[in-house]
């Protein structure tokens, strides 16, 4: 028999029966290749396994410990620098109105409580113009006349919709 | 099992009592990939880290010592790789660090001395093998990690793992072959010269 069976059975740790044992014990003793691979497979299945020097699980937990410790320490130095950060965002926006304030607390009260009724004021007088208005409107109106207004302002809408999507569809600038 | 479902539900005590199930797994795989104790017991401590930082993503399905062992073998792994590209060479060190003393209370220290020199030439030999081939082939010998395990582990496919070991091994032969002289190993009774 040639060499190949041989490295084969033992490159895949194959199962031999008792004759194909004696044929490789044969075969061993004159092919130094195969000789090297059983010796080396022999190494392999006879390596034991090494342990850690004693206390290995005490270490362990100090370091577990440490990084709690670090990891607690970056999450504060993390959200110190956050909320700082967000302060000083804040008081970059603000302080235009801050200096404001500082200058004369007193008519800034008046002109934001000026602003605040302004607006009040305003809200309420548009919608009683647009209550009266649709009051009105459905008068002159009838339903077909609406229906049609719907009807073009839908169109109008779909039109719309249609010319964004060729425009954005067409590529641009080549 | 019950360890690691109570280690996920955040306790410390279960946490360790993994630690010292798998620590001479974990170890192991470490001082063989690595070949240095003081590597070895850095980075096994760093696999324990990260498994417990990532113990929620542990799949109930799979066994815990091949999905420790897969986080130390990629760790191990990288630490090749950053170690292969950093300026300092290691390797004389590493051959200092990684001479293992024979047992001067064993029985017969004539024997131990001579398996304790086989040991360390295995060592130096795997050292010279690929990272990958060398994680698959620790896998399989010192942890008798099937080959869908180690595929699981690497992410590699089975096929891929087959191709891996047999190459490795032809290759750890060769290396052995070159090397020697070297003592003889002995053969366990009963077992095929496969072995």
């Amino acid at each position: 028999m040639n060499h190949r069976p041989f490295e084969d059975w033992l490159l895949e740790d194959q199962h031999l029966t008792s004759d194909q044992e004696r044929e490789l014990q044969a075969h061993l003793r004159t092919c130094t290749t195969c000789s090297a691979i059983a010796e080396s497979n022999l190494a392999l299945h006879s390596a034991r396994m090494i342990s850690p020097t004693a206390g290995f699980v005490s270490r362990f937990e100090v370091r577990l410990i440490e990084h709690r410790n670090a990891t607690r320490i970056r999450q504060i130095i993390g959200t110190t620098i956050l909320v700082l950060a967000g302060l000083a965002l804040v008081y970059w926006f603000a302080s235009p109105f801050i200096q404001e304030v500082m200058r004369s607390p007193a008519d800034w009260i008046t002109n934001v409580v000026g602003d605040f009724l302004f607006i009040l004021t305003s809200v309420q007088a548009f919608s009683e113009v647009s209550r009266v208005f649709t009051h009105l409107l459905s008068d002159f109106i009838s339903p077909i006349g609406w229906l049609v207004i719907l009807f073009l302002v839908s169109g109008l809408g779909v039109v719309e919709v249609l010319s964004i999507w060729q425009f954005t569809r067409t590529p641009q600038g080549v | 099992m019950v360890w690691v479902v109570q280690a996920q539900h955040g306790s410390d005590e279960a946490f360790t009592k993994l630690v010292e199930a798998y620590q001479t797994h974990v170890y192991n795989l470490c001082y063989r990939m690595l070949g240095d104790a003081e590597s070895a017991e850095d980075a096994a401590q760093e696999t324990f880290l990260r498994a417990y930082q990532h113990l929620h993503r542990y799949d109930q399905k799979r066994p815990f010592a091949t999905w420790l062992l897969s986080i130390a073998a990629h760790y191990c792994i990288d630490r090749l790789r950053r170690r292969k590209f950093s300026m300092v060479s290691m390797d004389a060190e590493e051959d200092e660090n990684s001479l293992e003393l024979p047992d001067a209370d064993a029985p017969n220290p004539e024997s131990e001395m001579m398996h304790s020199e086989q040991r360390e030439h295995l060592q130096v030999l795997l050292k010279r093998l690929d990272r990958m081939d060398r994680a698959a082939i620790v896998m399989r010998y010192w942890h008798d990690c099937s080959e869908s395990e180690i595929a699981e582990a690497l992410q590699l496919t089975v096929s891929a793992v087959k191709s891996r070991l047999h190459r490795a091994r032809r290759e750890l032969a060769g290396l052995w072959q070159e090397e020697g002289p070297h003592p003889k190993p002995e053969r366990r009774p009963h077992e095929s010269p496969a072995f």
